[in-house]
């Protein structure tokens, strides 16, 4: 019983008096009558939050009633402060039985209102009394001395927050207690926000984290909660809970809450406000020393914020006290009751391990945490485990796994390749997830092997005979199939109707709602712009999926939006970046959404210039609290390099290029994704230098560390930037064996926007062996121009239309001064390109090809003009920086 | 030396007499144990003044000789004198006060509190805000058993704290605050959380009126690390000796806190306290012998004393002495069967007949009287291990652990714990802790080899760091020597392995043990000498083996016949 119940009570007893008639004293109408009513069930479906309103709030409430409010208010502060022994108590409880109709009065007598006690407020007022008769003495006391407390913040609201104020009642100092330490949560709160402003510039920090992986930690140890909708930063203000009320509430209700509060650290990741939730965690502590699962929500939060020490030690803690049996949402094995669980402890610290970069101290634990699993037979955690293996073995770039994995694994024989172990080991977890009926770590497994299959060209294990010759190549419909599954997981969600709702993860949902009750219950809800939205998006708000269950689903479309991207569609993966950012970016985490962000602004940057990527980039960063230590970060700054080289500011190229390779080595390990980025960067900006060798040189050493990592597809890439840097040397002869060989790798991994890139090369490159080659440079651009023109950017694009030009102007077969059209037109939508890009290099070329095309069909005024747009672009190229380029101070 | 026996006396009698007079009690009983402790001149008083002194001066005797050294520097330091206090009077005050005290003195705090709640003096205001302090403390002790729930809330705080504190803060403002108050003053700020506003008013108090032991002792919990303590700014009294070592004990400092008594033992010569601090620190410094020798002299002193005799049931129990532990379990019991001590001393008991359900059910019920009984929960950790229920001993252990995170036996526990259920490299994390606080301790670093040598594991390299620095450490069942030859010589590591074999032959000889390690260590060295050709040495061995019998025997006649035929220079 808390006092916030008993003024309820106070209402229900307002709302049905014992044998009144239809419209009791003060009500005016029945509509009135039926609102109060309403308004009720609302307040007994919220009234196991962790957090009751006080006194002041709850009456703020009864202000829907208008002329009503006076009255209501009045009688409720009347009565509890009427209540002043444990006696007037007893009475008042001893009423309420009067307002319920007995079960006997079958009969209903439509002028009377009577309160039928299996309705919502029946059950409601029975639960009340049931828990007043059980209290003991002494809890009647406890709950007389917290009514007192519960009234005095109305009618005192000023004498708390001061000092000195004399007052001989025994409550005020608890209550002064209690507002000094809400205070204090506050003030650290924004006090953190505010120093996280300040540093959210220029601190380059980049935090590597795998969120996919960590959703699965808390498949096993934390509940789901429902989502709801909230925008991040409103999240943030109402973040510190206050746990204020003096006594505990049921453990349900916190459990719920602190499921929800886990979603949201994984969620948000670091920008997450660690200290203001660390204090609360403390309070709830000591408030509660039983409640272990505080432990774990302790080492979530230090685990976001890079405290390595601090989540080892919260940890351990958390194992030690739960045994592993806490929290977990499925039911364990008989044998394991007695033992405990403490394998999910070593699987939760070997993912710990790997989330602090040091993989192979993970994959120590996670060997043990197998052992263990398979010395206590617990198949789900096993099967967990496994899955937590190949994501590390997947994300990691290990290019030797032997020796870390003993030999005394059976499910990795240590003569294979890392890549071969990790397909063993991604089908064997997938059956082993499938018939243990585990649908969520079904899909990640899906999900996983799409990823491998993405990238990885697939050989059978054992060839034997002479039939054994395959084809070597990815197989892009295996991926779209993994895919498919890996999605179809929501729909096997929504069938399911039981969904497992656990530890009060509905009450929470009722407290979010909870402060909006009345309007929506009371009046009819408004028709804003938020009701117009896609029905599949609100069917995804309103569905009972777990979030977990969102986030696998939204990682699905993230991965197919990277093989869209890979395979050369760029539209497909536009809109799958697109839908993601729609659909998922409440229940996905930070990181993945800075992704689709960031896929959806490079787009922009490819096809449509600058301008409009940077425009984007500013509205996506204000959606993070910190940007530097989110996934944006790099984008910018491959942004800002791309532009640099563009308009040939070289140095600013260098620097941009310097900092995206510290962000490659962050404390948390290497990325080797941006590592391999920051160095073809760094080819790039020494290839734009002209200083040939080096850029070799560089390329050179990334081709080998891309190979013993197993990254081909990253490969294809630096082939052809090979083949590019002989091309610019104008070494023609040289550079062919590179295209070719860049073109088979496209081939064989279904690179086709690349491959079509590689195509252009190699027909620029035999160009360059002169013009008797131009006729077959001209088909192999032709051959490439449907996927260029359907798909590439505007670089890509423009290229192909110079080169085409190029062809033209040199193949002695065409009269281009008779026919200036075929040449012009392309190169105008070149140079219209190029222009977009600030391409000046390239747009310098494209003008002076069209000048002398002008020139020889005799359009000497048009001629003039290109001729003066060369020299713009010529003069903007040798004078690289402008001081009033407002994209320079970005960086 | 450097106190004046007598000014100390004095100075003691009137701090008894005004501790009494504020119902400080526990102070004023330490104070008046320190009287008696101070060594009275024998040729002045008759034997009967004597009676609780006889027979200590053995013990002052073992001593004696560090004495000297080690008071030398501390003896130079000049104390200052702190005036003693002047009581206020009055007589309708007094009736009032004398009242207030003797409903004190009757557990009715808050009619003391009442009676006292008009007057003004500083005497009568500690005394009323000491009594609502007690009320305050009675009532959050029943409300934590009355709103006990699920989750063990341990939300109830002391109700007075706030009122207290305020009319402190008052009274400290306008300056006519005593040194009293001020102690109570800091106690409220403790509890509040506020530990460094806390820390300076301790030191204000106790540099007013040292004799006060249950300030110093508040201020001692408030130093958890060297530095803090360092950072105090306090006068030089002989309190202050007394303080230091004990402060010095809890920071682990023990050889520190050992000299300290020592030189304080030369004014308190008979202080039974004394004794049991300096049994204290040579427990922790694992010196047994000593330490039994000055319990059973104090048990013979003080036949009723339960403080600290868990200690001496521990040493009872490492030395497996069945009859003396019963005698200590059946006195404490007889004399206060409801002291955590006792159950303690009693679990201890049972815990050595191997009855551990029993043993549980004694520490159990010592932690329901205290929880935060470091080593119950310690002790009790290790009969879970007993009966191999691994869940609750890590849960105990972990419990431990969270009291003091100082306690490596805990630390070592839970990784005995996950070490038991096959999790040796989820063990490791705990052992490194242990190790870390005590890397004195050979036996834990044994522990900690032998979890890297486990089969699921087998990291030998580390495991023979780990023995290295056990065989480093006064390792006193000789496991690390041995263990070291073996692992090098199971890595090849020949040169290595006869080194440690050799070692290890050595110390078996002094220490006159026979056994098959010695066998062992023979062969092997025999073999690697004649495979070193180093005959001579080998032939050495080989007769040496000749002595065992069994199938190492033969192996030495046939390396002996190999030695001598490669020594004949046969090419």
């Amino acid at each position: 019983m808390t006092p916030h119940k008993v003024s309820i009570c106070i209402l229900l007893q307002v709302y049905a008096p014992s044998g009144q008639l239809s419209v009791p004293y003060p009500f005016d109408s029945i509509s009135q009558h039926n609102r109060l009513g309403l308004f009720l069930i609302a307040l007994t479906k919220s009234c196991d939050d962790i957090l009751e309103p006080t006194l002041d709030e709850f009456l703020k409430l009864l202000k829907e009633f208008g002329v009503l409010y006076n009255w209501l208010t009045d009688h409720v502060t009347g009565r509890l402060s009427s209540l002043s022994s444990p006696d007037d108590l007893f009475t008042f409880f001893s009423e309420l039985r009067g307002i319920l109709a007995g079960l006997e009065t079958s009969i209903i007598d439509d002028d009377q209102i009577n309160l039928d006690p299996n309705s919502n407020l029946g059950m409601y007022l029975r639960r009340c009394m049931l828990a007043f008769n059980t209290l003991s003495f002494e809890g009647t006391c406890h709950l007389l001395t917290n009514i007192k407390t519960y009234c005095k913040e109305v009618f005192s609201p000023y004498e708390m927050s001061h000092l000195d104020d004399a007052s001989n009642d025994p409550e005020a100092p608890l209550e002064y207690e209690n507002m000094d330490l809400e205070n204090i949560v506050l003030q650290n709160f924004t006090e953190e926000l505010e120093s996280r402003k300040r540093s959210n510039e220029r601190v380059p920090f980049h935090n590597h984290s795998s969120k996919a992986l960590f959703s699965l930690v808390e498949d096993i140890t934390v509940s789901p909660g429902q989502k709801v909708k909230r925008n991040h930063r409103s999240q943030m203000q109402t973040q510190p809970p206050s746990v204020e009320s003096s006594d505990v509430r049921t453990n349900w209700q916190i459990q719920g809450y602190m499921s929800e509060q886990a979603d949201m650290i994984e969620k948000l990741g670091s920008s997450f406000p660690m200290s203001a939730f660390e204090s609360v965690l403390k309070l709830l502590q000591k408030v509660a020393p039983e409640l272990h699962r505080v432990h774990f929500l302790r080492y979530l939060n230090s685990l976001y914020h890079d405290d390595y020490s601090a989540a080892l030690e919260n940890l351990s803690r958390y194992f030690d006290y739960s045994a592993g049996m806490e929290g977990s949402d499925f039911v364990p094995p008989l044998s394991c009751m007695n033992n405990g669980r403490y394998e999910i402890a070593l699987l939760t610290l070997g993912m710990t391990h790997f989330h602090f970069g040091h993989p192979k101290l993970a994959l120590k634990v996670l060997t043990e945490a197998v052992r263990v699993c398979q010395m206590h037979s617990d198949d789900t955690c096993l099967a967990y485990t496994l899955t937590a293996i190949c994501n590390l073995l997947s994300e990691v770039g290990i290019s030797n796994i032997t020796g870390i994995m003993g030999a005394s694994d059976s499910h990795v024989s240590t003569s294979m390749s890392v890549q071969q172990q990790l397909f063993l080991l991604l089908r064997r977890t997938l059956k082993r997830a499938d018939s243990l009926k585990l649908k969520r770590l079904v899909a990640s497994n899906q999900l996983a092997l799409a990823k491998f299959d993405l990238k990885h060209v697939q050989r059978p294990l054992l060839s034997f005979g002479p039939k054994a010759s395959i084809q070597l190549r990815t197989s892009p419909t295996n991926v779209c199939k993994k895919l498919r599954l890996s999605s179809q997981l929501i729909h096997q969600f929504d069938n399911e109707s039981s969904v497992v709702t656990i530890d009060g993860a509905l009450s929470t949902s009722w407290l979010k709602n909870q402060r909006k009750p009345t309007t929506t219950l009371v009046f009819p809800p408004e028709s804003g712009p938020e009701s117009n939205r896609d029905t599949f998006y609100s069917w995804l708000q309103s569905s009972s999926v777990p979030g977990s269950v969102l986030q696998l689903v939204g990682s699905s479309y993230l991965v197919s939006a990277t093989s869209w991207e890979l395979y050369g569609s760029a539209s497909l993966a536009q809109s799958n970046a697109l839908l993601f950012a729609n659909c998922f970016a409440d229940s996905s985490s930070s990181a993945d959404l800075a992704l689709a962000y960031g896929k959806l602004i490079q787009h922009l940057a490819v096809y449509k210039g600058y301008k409009e990527a940077f425009a984007a980039l500013k509205i996506a960063e204000a959606k993070f609290l910190s940007v530097s230590k989110s996934g944006i970060l790099p984008v910018k700054l491959q942004l800002l390099h791309e532009r640099a080289l563009h308009r040939g500011h070289l140095k600013l190229a260098q620097q941009i290029c310097d900092e995206l390779g510290v962000l490659a080595s962050s404390v948390t390990g290497v990325d080797m994704e941006i590592k391999t980025e920051a160095s073809l960067r760094r080819a790039r900006t020494l290839l734009a230098a002209n200083q040939f060798s080096e850029a070799a040189s560089v390329a050179h050493s990334l081709f080998c560390k891309c190979y013993k990592f197993n990254m081909h597809v990253e490969n294809a890439t630096v082939l052809l930037f090979l083949a590019e840097i002989h091309k610019r040397s104008g070494n023609g002869v040289l550079g062919i064996p590179y295209a070719l060989a860049s073109l088979s790798f496209c081939e064989s991994f279904n690179l086709d926007l690349l491959r079509a890139a590689a195509t252009l090369t190699l027909a620029e490159l035999w160009l360059l062996l002169g013009p008797r080659h131009a006729k077959r440079a001209l088909n192999l651009i032709h051959s490439a121009f449907p996927i260029i023109l359907g798909q590439g950017g505007l670089e890509l694009q423009s290229r192909a239309h110079i080169a085409e030009a190029k062809c033209y102007l040199s193949d002695s077969s065409i009269s281009v001064s008779e026919d200036p059209d075929i040449v012009v037109d392309s190169l105008r939508q070149a140079c219209e390109g190029l222009e977009a890009l600030e391409y000046h290099e390239m747009a310098a070329e494209a003008y002076y090809l069209m000048a002398i095309v002008l020139d020889k069909s005799g359009q000497m005024e048009q001629r003039e003009e290109a001729a003066a747009r060369f020299k713009q672009h010529i003069t903007a190229l040798e004078n690289p920086i402008k001081p009033e380029d407002p994209l320079v101070n970005l960086l | 030396m450097g106190v004046n026996k007598q000014n100390c006396r004095n100075e003691l009698r009137t701090a008894i007499q005004q501790l009494n007079d504020r119902c400080l009690y526990s102070a004023s009983k330490w104070a008046a144990e320190q009287l008696v402790g101070i060594e009275q001149d024998p040729t002045k008083y008759p034997p009967s003044h004597t009676r609780l002194q006889r027979d200590s001066s053995s013990i002052l005797r073992r001593f004696h000789c560090t004495d000297e050294i080690t008071s030398t520097p501390i003896a130079g330091t000049s104390y200052v004198s702190t005036p003693v206090l002047e009581e206020d009077n009055g007589d309708v005050d007094s009736d009032l006060y004398v009242l207030a005290k003797s409903y004190f003195n009757c557990r009715e705090y808050r009619r003391a509190a009442h009676v006292l709640s008009d007057q003004t003096g500083s005497k009568a205001l500690f005394l009323k805000c000491y009594a609502l302090y007690l009320a305050g403390e009675k009532r959050k002790e029943e409300e934590t058993i009355e709103l006990e729930g699920s989750l063990g809330e341990s939300n109830t705080v002391n109700s007075e704290i706030v009122s207290i504190e305020r009319d402190l803060a008052a009274v400290r403002k306008n300056g006519s605050i005593d040194s009293f108050g001020l102690y109570l003053y800091g106690l409220v700020l403790k509890a509040k959380g506020n530990e460094n506003l806390a820390r300076t008013i301790l030191v204000e108090s106790v540099n007013a009126y040292p004799w006060n032991w249950t300030a110093w002792l508040t201020l001692q919990s408030l130093c958890t690390t060297i530095d803090t303590l360092n950072g105090l700014k306090l006068h030089n009294h002989w309190m202050k000796d007394f303080f230091l070592a004990s402060t010095y004990h809890e920071l682990r400092m023990h050889n520190e806190s050992l000299a300290k008594y020592d030189y304080l033992q030369s004014t308190f010569g008979s202080s039974n306290y004394i004794k049991a601090q300096i049994a204290k620190a040579q427990y922790s410094l694992r010196d047994f012998e000593n330490v039994e020798v000055v319990f059973e002299e104090l048990l013979r002193i003080d036949p009723y004393r339960i403080d600290d005799m868990d200690m001496y049931s521990n040493v009872l129990y490492a030395k497996e002495c069945f009859s003396g532990l019963s005698y200590l379990a059946h006195q404490v019991f007889l004399t206060d069967k409801y002291r955590p001590e006792s159950c303690c001393i009693i679990g201890n008991y049972y815990s050595l007949k191997g009855l551990h359900e029993k043993s549980v059910m004694y520490f159990k019920r010592a932690l329901k009287l205290d929880k935060n009984y470091l080593s119950a929960w310690t002790l009790m950790g290790h009969e879970y291990v007993e009966m191999k229920n691994t869940p609750a001993a890590v849960d105990a252990y972990r419990r431990a652990v969270d009291i003091n995170p100082c306690d490596y036996r805990a630390w070592y526990g839970l990784g005995q714990a996950y070490e038991m259920m096959g999790m040796p490299y989820y063990a490791l994390h705990y052992f490194k802790k242990s190790v870390f606080l005590q890397p004195g301790d050979s036996r834990l670093w044994i522990a900690m080899a032998q979890c890297y040598e486990r089969d699921e594991i087998r990291m030998h390299e580390e495991a023979i760091k780990c023995y290295r620095r056990a065989a480093s450490c006064n390792d006193r069942e000789a496991i690390a020597l041995h263990r070291l030859a073996k692992l090098h010589s199971e890595l090849g590591q020949n040169q290595e392995a006869a080194f440690y074999y050799k070692k290890d032959l050595e110390r078996m000889e002094e220490e006159e043990r026979e056994g098959p390690n010695m066998v062992e260590a023979l062969l092997f060295l025999a073999t690697y000498c004649r495979a070193q050709e180093r005959y001579e040495e080998a032939e050495v061995y080989c007769t040496r083996l000749l002595d065992y019998n069994g199938p190492e025997k033969e192996k030495a006649k046939s390396l002996l016949q190999a030695v001598k035929l490669a020594q004949s220079g046969f090419p």
